[in-house]
């Protein structure tokens, strides 16, 4: 047992029942995401990268082998876990800031403090002008930083993310990208994404686990200690990590 | 906004307008006595309106609008849980698939017996009928969520408390509207004929008495009168989307 480790996963596996019987997603999944560091789980469409994240967050809990948060079983609903999902899972009928206040009011926290945190988290994400539009008068980025606004508002130690920017256009995810960056270099927060971006896990993932399609299984941990540093994207070691990667990927197949 | 309403004012008065003069060519071309054109039906419309006309139209909008009332606030809590708790649907559905096609107004004469032949049983019965036209939507509404926002807002620690309030709740509110727009039709149907059986007030009765004297211009007033009716509880829900839904209009 590590003291400074966050997540610890050990032997993983999740199946699904299906009507023909049991669908394995994911099988004996290890690995480790240190306190404050970041994480990118890549692989092809089908290797079960969602059904971790739901482990992860306490939502799934029938799950073989062992998960640690924080030294302890994962427990549902821990409180300083925070959990984005690919569609950002905002609802329509809440103007922006009642979408960010909503993990609060449901934790129950006062409403004066409720205010002041999403008054915080607004402008941190840049939205604060925003805050009475409904989520259908918002671009794709402007909701995904709803959905981090929210998830910020937690005030988590654990942000787990299910391919946060896919669905943006290019400028608009790199610099949701650099937004993240700058939120895990001030807060230090513990950041696990699911991606199947090669360029998003070497930016974004200090850490990065390959995974292969049905069911997922770890191929590979690969360590990527220059994320975060400045002008990362335009450095050889991140050209060379990415075509790397890439191979890596390939031997996979993509699952199709 | 100010101005879209004008817009659409200026053209829901056309529209009726366009009705009313096909309505006038229509009587001019069968020439019956049994088809008065708008001119003399208004006429007794406006004649009638100040003494009985009035009263009818005040108590068939009283019973309307209490049965649909009393079945909003029936249905949609159980179409809601029936939604989300498949073990209630389980029990549940079976009764509702073999009682709602049954046509209610075969029960008529068991609620009259029990409920006595005034407002109550009329009520009852609307209500019987609107209550399966609004639970058997808000059911699947409420089953169709989308399981991505469930689950993100679980995540959030919701419990089942907080996912009705800030999930399913508004989540049927649109189909709640879609429904009553649809069970309010088939509301003044019912109460039209509940109200031409052994009945001396509402609209049914005007319209049924009107007939036996073959006073066809009462008739049509009695039928202005209806669809009047009809015309104010669309608007009513209208305004009731437009605060309850304010999302769906940005």
């Amino acid at each position: 047992m590590h003291d400074n480790m966050m997540l610890e996963i050990e032997g993983l596996s999740v199946g699904y029942r299906q009507p023909k019987g049991e669908v394995p997603a994911l099988r004996d999944v290890s690995f480790s995401v240190p306190r404050g560091g970041t994480c990118a789980l890549i692989g092809p469409s089908g290797c079960g990268k969602s059904t971790l994240l739901y482990v992860l967050s306490g939502l799934l809990k029938q799950f073989g082998g062992q998960v640690m948060v924080e030294g302890a079983p994962v427990a549902p609903l821990r409180r300083q876990t925070a959990l984005i999902l690919q569609d950002y899972g905002l609802l329509p009928w809440k103007k922006v800031s009642d979408n960010v206040a909503l993990g609060l009011e449901i934790r129950g926290v006062a409403k004066d403090e409720q205010t002041e945190r999403i008054r915080r988290v607004l402008t941190e994400v840049g939205l604060w002008e925003m805050r009475d539009r409904f989520p259908s008068q918002l671009s794709g980025g402007q909701r995904q930083r709803t959905g981090i606004a929210r998830a910020l508002a937690l005030e988590p130690d654990l942000l787990l993310m299910d391919e946060p920017f896919s669905s943006l256009d290019a400028l608009t995810r790199e610099h949701l990208q650099g937004l993240l960056l700058d939120i895990w270099n001030s807060k230090r927060i513990t950041v696990l994404l699911v991606t199947h971006s090669i360029e998003e896990a070497i930016f974004l993932g200090q850490k990065i686990v390959v995974l292969s399609g049905h069911p997922g299984q770890v191929i590979d941990v690969v360590e990527n200690p220059r994320v975060g540093q400045k002008g990362y994207r335009k450095t050889t070691e991140y050209h060379i990590l990415t075509s790397q990667l890439r191979d890596k990927l390939e031997q996979v197949g993509d699952g199709s | 906004m100010r101005e879209r309403l004008y817009v659409n004012t200026f053209w829901a008065g056309v529209s009726i307008v366009l009705l009313l003069v096909a309505w006038h060519l229509l009587a001019l071309l069968l020439n019956k006595e049994a088809l008065p054109g708008p001119l003399p039906s208004f006429a007794a419309f406006f004649r009638e309106l100040p003494g009985e006309l009035w009263g009818h139209f005040w108590i068939s909008g009283y019973r309307v609008a209490t049965s649909l009332l009393i079945s909003l606030v029936l249905a949609v809590p159980c179409g809601m849980i029936m939604g989300r708790e498949e073990k209630v649907d389980r029990l549940a559905a079976p009764m509702i698939y073999v009682i709602y096609p049954v046509p209610k107004i075969v029960f008529l004469p068991v609620l009259m017996a029990l409920l006595g032949l005034g407002d109550v049983s009329k009520i009852a019965l609307i209500t019987l009928v609107v209550f399966f036209q609004i639970l058997v939507p808000i059911r699947d509404a409420s089953r169709s969520i989308n399981p991505a926002v469930v689950n993100s807002i679980r995540s959030l620690g919701a419990g089942r408390w907080h996912l009705y309030k800030h999930v399913v709740w508004p989540a049927v509110l649109p189909e709640m509207l879609t429904a009553l727009r649809i069970a309010s039709g088939t509301a003044i149907a019912i109460l039209f004929i509940s109200e031409t059986i052994s009945s001396q007030e509402g609209l049914g009765y005007f319209l049924l008495d009107a007939w036996s004297r073959y006073s066809y211009h009462d008739m049509f007033a009695g039928i202005i009168a209806l669809s009047l009716l009809g015309f104010v509880i669309y608007m009513a829900l209208d305004g009731l989307e437009r605060y309850l839904c304010p999302w769906k209009f940005v």
